[in-house]
């Protein structure tokens, strides 16, 4: 990073910013009217918002953009929202959440053009008044920044997101204005998407007409980059850290060519030169992927940043397709917030719903019919059984769904302007995606039965006693079926074949089934906080595994167990055919620190990721850790502000998390390799 | 068929050779070198290993226990609810052995990598791993070792092996003696084969405060690379505090006699005056 990046870097960091915040929070009452549609109300309220914004620059501001508003009331008061919430499904904190817009369209043609698109239809009415307080507030912007002499940023004010963007610092600049806008109507886990794609052309043409010289690119994306990681801490999610701020880079494009340019590999290498927490990078991969593109990749995972996750297009579109997800919608597939693949502009999919808990499933299937059974296969039809019926009552759940109306959001849609139709209500893909936590524990389950009960001399009523008391008094069982019986991870067929089986039961027992906004199901790997609920209503389980031991997060071995080494874990976890449950949840790998000491070692983990895409599994995500400096920083949390862990989906900062993840993430590291 | 003592078997050894590799650490060992990390590696006989640290004191071993003196039965490593027992040293067939390594074959072959034979000292298990190379034709195969074996033997590995990781620990032989237990005159007869051999090689020194790190030692050493044949360079592992970590767990004390704290010096240039390639790890 040059010295004006260093310069901004080190102003927010020190959080200078912060002194700007405005704890005041504007007047309610334009908004709060119960006589408005609820549209204009989120209109109202985001003009409400922006207009009490006040521009705040960083010393030599390239992309300017900084919240000071902390706090964003509902546009419903508590009775309202408490007889919606009684009328209605209301998913998370019930706004519009965890989408792909797509920026491309919006930072190409400007939002004069949508403007002119309006009518004097009540919905279009809201969509404009959005439109004006965006262009309002950039108005003010543009203002300010003339004021101190930063005349080049105020005429790119002048211009963006008003007109289309001529340059790459107007196309930043644009969709930084674009994106905070959302963050503004009250949206969350807004992502960045493709943005090596939409941003490229401006790139090339600044490029070609000697407008720019790559060190000046890298200037202004870095100066992006930082303008990500100003208001992380005012953004909703279940940790900070879990913003959804997150890019993807590379990958087919819709018409079927490699996507991988220029700009995504400056965004690599921006990213491991600022070391900052956003945006977070998946990288798009496929069996045509160039080893250097995943040695750059692994560049930053030696960095610690718990990224790039890597996605597998040759996974990834086919499943997708097979979903029933245009060819060309597929191949232009984004990440939500943590790892679920959504179309650009076109999903209003909520691929994370819900979650059903495998290891809570057989758990329960074998305390009730293991007494009746002489075989695992004999089980197996009840699990079966069991997993249908729990994605039909969750699904039976998902009714009279409510979101919070989104205009501006909705600018980003296909059709939403044309039609008048919010994105709240649907957008040419409507699917809904349930996660499958601890697949890995309720495979190590049935093989440690089939070893323990079936093969071997352990009786039912002995396995349930020491169950119920936690493997107090039953220590060698206890180690039999912890440490001797087949464990995921370590490329044994006995107990890989279950994980097999229980992915595919599991994507059957979402086919058919339809949403009531006419869309399907989709079921997927992984976990997202449900893995910390979904242990602690479980008790000991059969695997050896004592209640008080977390489940894995997203698609990964049980925790406490040993592993014969990565090459066997990637192995064991690519088995399974992901085309089918392609809903999102990657392995995630953590290696010590010490294992990245020169550039051999580099190639090497390089390698392991290319030989994980190879055998065809579908998301991998690894993280560099090292356990006694965590212990460390949870002794010393004022020594480790700038160390950044992966949690579930998300990379945060350490210090930062609830005890619970903190500890957690130790607790991995105790498997690294 | 032959049977061979086996203390681990690390996938994804990535300062092992090239490529992704997987290294079977055979158990057993002539030398006796102050700095060894691996001391269950030393005894060719199997060994009780613990590791106490997260012991809850729950008494389950004590009360297994039948013996007055530990014969590895293995009852109190079976009863450990946390696994914190295990026996190291499992003697496996050459056969099963390369079973378990064929395992992990796509990601040899995909990388440049392959099979790595480490210890202990491999070459006191040389026949038993000789078969097991019967089973892995195509496959990559290197060793590390001390070199201390006899001339017939370590020349008849040299024809067998695609790479060799050879330790050179101290010229002066004296002090050989006194921090490893034993003379380095075999070693350094091994050495000379493989200088005049065609097999690559990679010379390791472990650099040990105040024992080997001196300038002198490394011109010693570097001065018998005039003329260096296959090698492919000289690797220099720094001596780390955390290689007396496992003595305890075998119920062994840590007693090296030289400064455990101190940095190792560096020497690169009798190296790089004589055109040798170096790595520092």
């Amino acid at each position: 990073m040059n010295e004006r990046i260093r310069q901004i870097r080190s102003w927010q960091f020190e959080k200078n910013h912060h002194a700007f915040r405005q704890t005041k929070l504007p007047p309610i009452d334009s908004y709060r009217d119960k006589k408005l549609p609820d549209y204009m109300r989120t209109a109202l309220r985001l003009k409400t918002a922006l207009d009490h914004e006040k521009p705040v620059f960083a010393p030599g501001e390239i992309i300017a953009g900084t919240r000071t508003l902390a706090e964003l009331p509902m546009i419903y008061d508590d009775d309202e929202w408490e007889q919606i919430g009684k009328a209605h499904y209301i998913h998370e904190r019930g706004t519009v959440t965890n989408l792909s817009p797509d920026y491309g369209t919006v930072i190409q043609t400007g939002l004069l053009h949508l403007r002119e698109q309006t009518d004097d239809s009540p919905y279009h009415q809201a969509m404009r008044i959005s439109i004006d307080a965006v262009l309002d507030f950039t108005s003010r912007y543009r203002q300010a920044a003339a004021d101190m002499g930063a005349s080049e940023l105020a005429n790119i004010l002048m211009r963006v997101p008003a007109y289309p963007a001529a340059t790459f610092r107007e196309a930043l600049q644009s969709l930084r204005i674009l994106h905070y806008a959302m963050w503004c109507e009250g949206n969350y886990h807004n992502t960045l998407g493709r943005f090596d794609q939409y941003l490229m052309p401006y790139l090339q043409h600044d490029l070609d007409h000697g407008a720019l010289t790559e060190e000046d690119a890298m200037e202004l994306l870095e100066a992006f980059f930082l303008s990500c990681n100003r208001d992380s801490d005012l953004y909703f999610g279940m940790q900070q850290g879990d913003n959804g701020q997150s890019i993807v880079l590379g990958g087919m494009t819709p018409d079927g060519k490699s996507g991988y340019n220029q700009l995504s590999e400056m965004c690599l290498k921006a990213s491991a030169d600022l070391r900052l927490i956003d945006p977070k990078i998946n990288l798009r991969v496929s069996r045509d992927t160039p080893l250097d593109i995943y040695k750059l990749g692994t560049q930053l995972t030696k960095l610690g940043l718990g990224f790039p996750q890597y996605e597998n297009d040759d996974i990834a579109i086919p499943g997708l397709v097979a979903l029933g997800y245009r060819e060309e919608d597929a191949r232009n597939y984004a990440m939500a917030a943590c790892w679920e693949f959504i179309i650009p502009g076109k999903g209003m999919d909520i691929p994370n719903i819900g979650a059903v808990s495998f290891a809570g499933i057989i758990h329960s299937v074998i305390r009730e019919k293991l007494s009746e059974v002489h075989s695992i296969d004999e089980l197996l039809p009840y699990v079966e059984n069991k997993i249908k019926k729990t994605v039909l009552e969750l699904a039976e759940t998902y009714h009279d769904l409510y979101i919070i109306p989104s205009p501006f959001m909705s600018l980003f849609f296909d059709g939403c302007l044309k039609n008048k139709k919010d994105i709240s209500l649907g957008c040419v893909y409507n699917n809904f995606g349930l996660h499958g936590t601890g697949i890995a524990t309720a495979s190590d389950i049935l093989a440690a039965v089939d070893a323990a009960v079936f093969h071997g001399n352990i009786s039912v009523s002995s396995l349930f006693e020491a169950l119920d008391r936690n493997f107090k008094g039953f220590e060698e069982l206890q180690h039999y079926l912890k440490f001797d019986c087949p464990k995921m991870g370590n490329d044994d067929i006995r107990v890989d074949q279950y994980a097999v089986l229980l992915l595919h039961m599991f994507s059957q027992a979402v086919k058919n089934l339809s949403n009531e906004r006419g869309g399907i199901y989709r079921a997927g790997t992984g976990s997202a906080m449900y893995y910390i609920w979904h242990a602690s209503s479980l008790g000991a389980t059969a695997d050896g595994r004592s209640a008080e031991t977390p489940l894995p997060a997203n698609w990964a071995p049980s925790l406490n167990i040993r592993l014969e080494g990565p090459i066997s874990l990637i192995k064991s976890f690519a088995r399974p055919d992901f085309k089918e449950a392609i809903n999102g949840g990657p392995l995630t790998i953590e290696f010590s620190d010490s294992v990245f000491r020169n550039d051999e070692a580099i190639t090497k983990v390089a390698q392991l990721v290319r030989l994980f895409i190879e055998l065809g599994g579908h998301q991998l995500q690894l993280n560099t850790v090292n356990r006694d400096q965590l212990l460390d920083a949870q002794k010393h949390p004022e020594a480790y502000r700038n160390l950044i862990v992966r949690v579930w989906g998300w990379s945060g900062y350490f210090v930062e998390l609830d005890k619970c993840y903190q500890d957690h993430i130790i607790k991995r590291a105790e498997l690294t390799i | 068929m032959k049977t061979g003592i086996i203390f681990d078997i690390k996938e994804f050894a990535v300062y092992d050779g090239p490529g992704i590799r997987t290294t079977v650490f055979m158990k057993g060992c002539p030398l006796r070198c102050q700095w060894c990390h691996n001391p269950e590696g030393l005894s060719p006989k199997p060994q009780l290993m613990i590791s106490p640290a997260a012991c809850i004191h729950c008494g389950a071993c004590q009360n297994a226990c039948h013996h007055k003196m530990c014969i590895t039965c293995g009852a109190c490593v079976s009863c450990c609810p946390l696994g914190l027992r295990r026996i190291a040293g499992t003697v496996w067939t050459s056969k099963e052995l390369a079973l378990r390594l064929l395992k992990n074959q796509q990601a040899f072959s995909g990388s440049g990598g392959g099979v790595t034979f480490s210890g202990g000292e491999p070459m006191m298990q040389w026949s038993f791993i000789e078969q097991v190379l019967y089973y892995l034709p195509g496959i990559h195969i290197a060793i590390e070792t001390s070199g201390y074996t006899d001339v017939k033997t370590f020349s008849r590995m040299c024809s067998k092996v695609n790479l060799i990781m050879m330790d050179i620990k101290l010229i002066n032989p004296i002090n050989h003696k006194k921090y490893t237990g034993v003379d380095n005159d075999r070693i350094l007869m091994n050495l000379k084969l493989l200088k005049e051999g065609n097999t690559p090689y990679i010379i390791r020194i472990p650099l040990i405060p105040g024992v080997n790190d001196d300038e002198n030692n490394m011109e010693e050493t570097a001065a018998i690379f005039e003329k260096p044949g296959s090698l492919i360079r000289v690797e220099l592992l720094p001596y780390h505090i955390t290689a007396g970590a496992k003595y305890s767990m075998i119920g062994l004390e840590y007693q090296p006699q030289f400064d455990t704290s101190a940095k190792p010096e560096i020497w690169l240039s009798p190296f790089h005056k004589r055109s040798i390639p170096t790595l520092v790890l």
